[in-house]
Protein backbone atom coordinates (compact mmCIF):
# COMPACT_ATOMS: atom_id res chain seq x y z
CA UNK A 1 0.00 0.00 0.00
CA UNK A 2 2.79 2.34 0.95
CA UNK A 3 4.91 3.33 -1.96
CA UNK A 4 8.76 2.99 -1.91
CA UNK A 5 11.46 5.84 -0.85
CA UNK A 6 13.72 6.86 -3.26
CA UNK A 7 16.01 4.33 -1.40
CA UNK A 8 14.96 1.85 0.84
CA UNK A 9 14.81 2.03 4.47
CA UNK A 10 17.74 -0.55 4.62
CA UNK A 11 19.36 1.48 2.35
CA UNK A 12 19.64 4.59 4.28
CA UNK A 13 19.59 2.99 7.64
CA UNK A 14 23.32 1.65 6.65
CA UNK A 15 24.71 4.25 5.45
CA UNK A 16 23.30 6.28 7.76
CA UNK A 17 25.36 4.13 10.62
CA UNK A 18 28.83 3.62 8.47
CA UNK A 19 28.61 7.92 8.67
CA UNK A 20 27.89 7.97 11.87
CA UNK A 21 31.13 5.39 12.35
CA UNK A 22 32.88 7.50 9.79
CA UNK A 23 32.16 10.90 11.08
CA UNK A 24 33.12 9.02 15.04
CA UNK A 25 36.99 8.12 13.91
CA UNK A 26 37.61 11.35 11.87
CA UNK A 27 35.86 14.14 14.15
CA UNK A 28 33.01 13.02 16.48
CA UNK A 29 29.52 11.84 16.04
CA UNK A 30 26.65 13.78 14.27
CA UNK A 31 24.84 16.23 15.94
CA UNK A 32 22.69 19.01 14.66
CA UNK A 33 20.57 21.21 17.18
CA UNK A 34 23.73 22.40 19.22
CA UNK A 35 24.37 24.63 15.79
CA UNK A 36 20.61 26.67 15.96
CA UNK A 37 22.19 27.70 19.37
CA UNK A 38 25.42 28.48 17.33
CA UNK A 39 23.59 30.20 14.84
CA UNK A 40 21.30 32.40 17.46
CA UNK A 41 24.91 33.18 19.39
CA UNK A 42 26.74 34.03 15.86
CA UNK A 43 24.21 36.29 14.71
CA UNK A 44 23.73 38.32 18.46
CA UNK A 45 27.26 38.39 18.74
CA UNK A 46 27.10 40.51 15.84
CA UNK A 47 23.80 42.64 16.11
CA UNK A 48 24.13 42.89 20.40
CA UNK A 49 27.61 41.66 21.17
CA UNK A 50 27.31 43.12 25.12
CA UNK A 51 24.01 41.21 25.12
CA UNK A 52 25.90 37.74 24.04
CA UNK A 53 28.35 38.31 25.90
CA UNK A 54 25.58 39.04 29.52
CA UNK A 55 23.63 35.59 28.35
CA UNK A 56 25.08 33.04 30.14
CA UNK A 57 24.12 30.07 27.50
CA UNK A 58 24.38 31.94 23.97
CA UNK A 59 28.00 33.06 25.33
CA UNK A 60 29.30 29.47 25.04
CA UNK A 61 28.78 29.58 21.69
CA UNK A 62 30.37 31.73 18.90
CA UNK A 63 33.06 34.11 20.10
CA UNK A 64 33.47 37.70 20.07
CA UNK A 65 35.47 37.94 17.13
CA UNK A 66 34.45 35.93 14.12
CA UNK A 67 31.31 33.77 13.60
CA UNK A 68 32.67 31.41 16.31
CA UNK A 69 31.50 28.44 12.93
CA UNK A 70 33.03 25.01 13.63
CA UNK A 71 32.86 21.78 12.47
CA UNK A 72 28.95 21.00 13.82
CA UNK A 73 28.20 24.04 12.00
CA UNK A 74 29.36 22.94 8.69
CA UNK A 75 27.97 19.69 9.15
CA UNK A 76 24.65 21.68 8.97
CA UNK A 77 25.16 23.49 5.85
CA UNK A 78 26.00 20.49 3.79
CA UNK A 79 23.18 18.87 5.63
CA UNK A 80 21.34 21.74 3.71
CA UNK A 81 23.33 21.84 0.46
CA UNK A 82 23.58 17.93 0.42
CA UNK A 83 19.64 17.27 0.52
CA UNK A 84 19.04 20.35 -1.45
CA UNK A 85 21.02 19.14 -4.54
CA UNK A 86 19.84 15.66 -4.13
CA UNK A 87 16.32 16.80 -4.37
CA UNK A 88 16.93 18.82 -7.24
CA UNK A 89 18.80 15.67 -8.97
CA UNK A 90 16.23 13.20 -8.20
CA UNK A 91 12.92 15.36 -7.52
CA UNK A 92 11.05 13.26 -10.60
CA UNK A 93 11.60 9.76 -8.16
CA UNK A 94 10.47 11.09 -4.94
CA UNK A 95 7.24 10.08 -4.36
CA UNK A 96 4.17 12.29 -4.82
CA UNK A 97 3.10 11.70 -0.85
CA UNK A 98 6.62 13.19 0.20
CA UNK A 99 6.29 16.18 -2.00
CA UNK A 100 5.69 19.89 -0.69
CA UNK A 101 4.47 21.71 2.61
CA UNK A 102 0.66 20.54 2.55
CA UNK A 103 0.97 16.79 3.10
CA UNK A 104 -2.15 14.82 1.87
CA UNK A 105 -2.41 13.15 5.92
CA UNK A 106 -2.60 16.76 7.06
CA UNK A 107 -5.23 18.31 4.66
CA UNK A 108 -7.08 15.44 5.32
CA UNK A 109 -6.98 16.14 9.60
CA UNK A 110 -6.73 19.90 9.57
CA UNK A 111 -8.04 20.95 6.32
CA UNK A 112 -6.05 23.51 3.61
CA UNK A 113 -5.39 26.56 5.46
CA UNK A 114 -1.60 26.86 4.47
CA UNK A 115 -1.51 29.49 7.95
CA UNK A 116 -2.72 26.28 10.24
CA UNK A 117 0.05 24.12 8.74
CA UNK A 118 2.88 26.86 9.08
CA UNK A 119 1.77 27.91 12.36
CA UNK A 120 2.23 24.20 13.27
CA UNK A 121 5.19 23.88 11.61
CA UNK A 122 6.44 26.89 13.34
CA UNK A 123 5.58 25.85 17.20
CA UNK A 124 6.59 22.60 16.53
CA UNK A 125 10.12 24.03 15.58
CA UNK A 126 9.84 26.21 18.76
CA UNK A 127 9.90 22.82 21.30
CA UNK A 128 11.60 20.61 19.42
CA UNK A 129 14.76 23.32 20.19
CA UNK A 130 13.66 24.24 23.39
CA UNK A 131 13.32 20.84 24.15
CA UNK A 132 16.65 19.20 22.51
CA UNK A 133 18.72 22.22 24.36
CA UNK A 134 16.98 21.21 28.13
CA UNK A 135 17.94 17.59 26.84
CA UNK A 136 21.52 18.27 25.05
CA UNK A 137 20.59 16.41 21.91
CA UNK A 138 18.07 15.67 19.42
CA UNK A 139 17.25 12.53 16.91
CA UNK A 140 20.58 12.92 15.36
CA UNK A 141 22.73 13.36 18.55
CA UNK A 142 20.97 12.30 21.34
CA UNK A 143 18.61 9.34 19.32
CA UNK A 144 20.87 8.10 17.10
CA UNK A 145 24.74 8.38 17.52
CA UNK A 146 24.00 8.95 21.67
CA UNK A 147 22.21 5.33 21.17
CA UNK A 148 25.12 4.02 19.17
CA UNK A 149 27.16 5.28 22.21
CA UNK A 150 25.61 3.50 24.38
CA UNK A 151 24.78 6.35 26.65
CA UNK A 152 22.79 6.37 29.58
CA UNK A 153 20.92 9.84 28.65
CA UNK A 154 20.31 8.85 25.07
CA UNK A 155 18.24 6.40 25.94
CA UNK A 156 16.67 7.96 28.93
CA UNK A 157 15.95 10.47 25.92
CA UNK A 158 14.74 8.50 23.29
CA UNK A 159 12.15 6.52 25.84
CA UNK A 160 11.04 9.91 26.73
CA UNK A 161 10.76 11.37 23.15
CA UNK A 162 8.96 8.77 21.55
CA UNK A 163 6.84 8.30 24.67
CA UNK A 164 5.62 11.70 24.22
CA UNK A 165 5.38 11.86 20.46
CA UNK A 166 3.27 9.08 19.83
CA UNK A 167 1.05 10.25 22.62
CA UNK A 168 0.65 13.34 21.01
CA UNK A 169 0.27 11.93 17.71
CA UNK A 170 -2.74 9.71 18.51
CA UNK A 171 -4.22 12.99 20.40
CA UNK A 172 -3.72 14.75 17.10
CA UNK A 173 -5.38 12.42 14.83
CA UNK A 174 -7.30 10.93 17.47
CA UNK A 175 -10.77 10.85 15.30
CA UNK A 176 -9.20 9.44 12.27
CA UNK A 177 -8.21 6.30 10.87
CA UNK A 178 -5.54 6.06 7.94
CA UNK A 179 -5.55 8.92 5.70
CA UNK A 180 -4.02 8.59 1.84
CA UNK B 1 40.47 20.64 7.62
CA UNK B 2 37.60 19.65 9.83
CA UNK B 3 35.47 22.07 8.50
CA UNK B 4 35.70 20.16 5.07
CA UNK B 5 35.15 17.26 6.56
CA UNK B 6 32.03 18.82 8.75
CA UNK B 7 30.79 19.99 5.20
CA UNK B 8 31.11 16.40 3.57
CA UNK B 9 30.33 14.66 6.00
CA UNK B 10 26.80 16.77 6.62
CA UNK B 11 25.76 16.59 2.49
CA UNK B 12 26.26 12.62 2.88
CA UNK B 13 23.74 13.31 5.64
CA UNK B 14 20.92 15.41 4.38
CA UNK B 15 21.27 13.02 1.39
CA UNK B 16 20.50 10.02 3.16
CA UNK B 17 17.91 11.78 4.97
CA UNK B 18 16.16 13.05 1.68
CA UNK B 19 16.89 9.95 -0.65
CA UNK B 20 15.47 7.97 2.68
CA UNK B 21 11.91 10.07 3.06
CA UNK B 22 12.97 11.15 6.46
CA UNK B 23 12.13 14.57 5.69
CA UNK B 24 8.32 13.70 5.00
CA UNK B 25 5.28 14.14 7.27
CA UNK B 26 3.85 11.16 6.20
CA UNK B 27 6.50 8.93 6.72
CA UNK B 28 7.33 10.25 10.48
CA UNK B 29 3.89 10.63 11.63
CA UNK B 30 2.99 7.03 10.24
CA UNK B 31 6.11 6.10 12.40
CA UNK B 32 4.22 7.86 15.69
CA UNK B 33 1.03 6.43 15.13
CA UNK B 34 2.48 2.84 14.74
CA UNK B 35 1.36 2.24 11.58
CA UNK B 36 4.08 2.87 8.64
CA UNK B 37 7.47 1.21 10.88
CA UNK B 38 9.69 3.10 7.17
CA UNK B 39 11.47 5.85 9.35
CA UNK B 40 12.09 3.38 12.76
CA UNK B 41 13.00 0.82 11.16
CA UNK B 42 15.77 3.43 9.56
CA UNK B 43 16.41 5.11 13.05
CA UNK B 44 17.52 0.99 14.51
CA UNK B 45 19.66 0.05 11.31
CA UNK B 46 21.19 3.01 11.36
CA UNK B 47 22.04 2.57 15.18
CA UNK B 48 22.89 -1.27 14.88
CA UNK B 49 25.23 -0.58 12.41
CA UNK B 50 26.47 2.31 14.11
CA UNK B 51 26.83 1.06 17.66
CA UNK B 52 28.78 -2.07 16.26
CA UNK B 53 31.21 0.26 14.51
CA UNK B 54 31.78 2.84 17.08
CA UNK B 55 32.92 -0.16 19.69
CA UNK B 56 34.68 -1.56 16.59
CA UNK B 57 36.76 1.18 16.32
CA UNK B 58 36.75 1.92 20.29
CA UNK B 59 38.58 -1.60 20.39
CA UNK B 60 41.68 0.32 18.08
CA UNK B 61 41.38 3.02 20.39
CA UNK B 62 39.88 5.09 17.31
CA UNK B 63 36.65 6.44 18.38
CA UNK B 64 36.48 10.24 19.33
CA UNK B 65 33.28 9.52 21.51
CA UNK B 66 31.15 12.05 22.54
CA UNK B 67 28.99 11.12 25.61
CA UNK B 68 26.13 13.69 26.98
CA UNK B 69 26.02 13.84 31.24
CA UNK B 70 22.50 12.26 32.33
CA UNK B 71 20.75 14.88 34.07
CA UNK B 72 17.54 12.82 34.79
CA UNK B 73 15.18 15.77 35.09
CA UNK B 74 16.35 17.62 32.25
CA UNK B 75 16.20 15.03 29.49
CA UNK B 76 12.86 13.88 30.62
CA UNK B 77 11.46 17.34 30.24
CA UNK B 78 13.04 18.43 27.30
CA UNK B 79 12.96 14.65 25.81
CA UNK B 80 9.39 15.43 26.45
CA UNK B 81 8.82 18.36 24.57
CA UNK B 82 11.36 17.80 21.95
CA UNK B 83 8.91 14.37 21.19
CA UNK B 84 5.62 17.03 21.37
CA UNK B 85 7.17 19.55 18.62
CA UNK B 86 8.28 16.56 16.55
CA UNK B 87 4.51 15.32 16.27
CA UNK B 88 3.00 18.63 15.84
CA UNK B 89 5.77 19.83 13.05
CA UNK B 90 6.57 16.49 11.64
CA UNK B 91 9.97 16.98 11.47
CA UNK B 92 12.95 17.16 13.66
CA UNK B 93 15.91 19.72 14.03
CA UNK B 94 17.80 17.78 11.29
CA UNK B 95 15.14 16.84 8.64
CA UNK B 96 13.73 20.28 8.57
CA UNK B 97 17.08 20.86 7.65
CA UNK B 98 16.52 18.94 4.87
CA UNK B 99 12.72 19.59 4.31
CA UNK B 100 13.78 23.46 3.98
CA UNK B 101 16.71 22.80 1.02
CA UNK B 102 14.09 20.94 -0.81
CA UNK B 103 12.19 24.23 -1.01
CA UNK B 104 9.07 22.95 2.09
CA UNK B 105 7.71 25.94 2.90
CA UNK B 106 6.75 24.04 6.40
CA UNK B 107 10.14 23.08 7.00
CA UNK B 108 11.42 26.71 6.63
CA UNK B 109 8.95 27.47 9.47
CA UNK B 110 10.25 25.03 11.43
CA UNK B 111 13.77 26.30 11.09
CA UNK B 112 12.79 29.74 12.02
CA UNK B 113 10.65 28.17 14.99
CA UNK B 114 13.47 26.25 16.11
CA UNK B 115 15.74 29.42 16.19
CA UNK B 116 13.40 30.70 18.22
CA UNK B 117 12.78 28.25 20.65
CA UNK B 118 16.43 27.87 21.35
CA UNK B 119 16.55 31.58 21.84
CA UNK B 120 14.18 31.34 24.14
CA UNK B 121 15.86 28.28 25.91
CA UNK B 122 19.27 30.55 26.34
CA UNK B 123 16.79 33.24 28.08
CA UNK B 124 15.36 30.49 30.54
CA UNK B 125 18.41 28.45 30.92
CA UNK B 126 20.03 30.00 34.31
CA UNK B 127 16.54 29.52 35.76
CA UNK B 128 16.50 25.57 34.20
CA UNK B 129 19.99 24.82 35.26
CA UNK B 130 19.75 25.31 38.80
CA UNK B 131 16.21 23.21 39.01
CA UNK B 132 16.60 20.77 36.14
CA UNK B 133 20.15 20.33 34.93
CA UNK B 134 22.32 20.38 37.97
CA UNK B 135 20.35 17.98 40.25
CA UNK B 136 19.90 14.23 39.63
CA UNK B 137 23.27 14.56 37.32
CA UNK B 138 24.86 11.26 36.90
CA UNK B 139 27.17 12.15 34.61
CA UNK B 140 28.70 11.06 30.91
CA UNK B 141 27.50 7.47 32.37
CA UNK B 142 27.22 4.76 29.14
CA UNK B 143 26.01 0.86 29.64
CA UNK B 144 29.74 0.07 29.25
CA UNK B 145 30.54 2.25 32.34
CA UNK B 146 27.72 0.94 33.92
CA UNK B 147 27.98 -3.11 33.80
CA UNK B 148 32.28 -2.61 33.94
CA UNK B 149 32.60 -5.11 30.38
CA UNK B 150 34.17 -3.95 27.57
CA UNK B 151 31.75 -2.22 25.07
CA UNK B 152 31.60 -4.53 22.74
CA UNK B 153 30.46 -7.82 24.51
CA UNK B 154 27.19 -5.16 24.82
CA UNK B 155 27.53 -3.68 21.36
CA UNK B 156 27.46 -7.21 19.39
CA UNK B 157 24.18 -8.43 21.22
CA UNK B 158 22.73 -4.79 21.28
CA UNK B 159 23.14 -4.24 17.57
CA UNK B 160 21.78 -7.76 16.28
CA UNK B 161 18.70 -7.31 18.04
CA UNK B 162 18.12 -4.03 16.87
CA UNK B 163 18.75 -5.41 13.14
CA UNK B 164 16.76 -8.92 13.79
CA UNK B 165 13.87 -6.48 15.04
CA UNK B 166 14.13 -3.82 12.03
CA UNK B 167 14.76 -6.38 9.18
CA UNK B 168 12.23 -9.38 10.52
CA UNK B 169 9.90 -8.44 13.22
CA UNK B 170 8.58 -4.90 12.67
CA UNK B 171 5.72 -4.91 10.07
CA UNK B 172 3.95 -1.61 8.48
CA UNK B 173 -0.14 -2.08 10.11
CA UNK B 174 -2.44 -0.77 7.47
CA UNK B 175 -6.02 -1.83 8.26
Amino acid sequence: MQDKGIISWKAAGISLGLLLTIATALVKPLGVSTQFVVTDAAVIHQVAPEYAEENTYLSKYGEKTGWGIGYGWMLVLGMFVGGGVTARLLRNKQPEADKGSMPAMWTGRFGASHLKRYLAAFGGGFLLLFGARLAGGCTSGHMISGISQLALSSFIFGAATFGAAILMAKFLYRNKGEQA
Amino acid sequence: MTLLIGFLIGCAFGAILFLGGASSYRRIMGTLLLKDMWIIKLMMTAIGVGTLGIYLLDLGGLANMSIKPAYVWGILAGGAIFGIGWAVSGYCPGTCVVGASEGKKDAIFTVLGALMGAFVFSLAFPYIESTLIAPANFGKVTLESLLGINGIWIAIPFSAALLFLAFFVLKDRYE
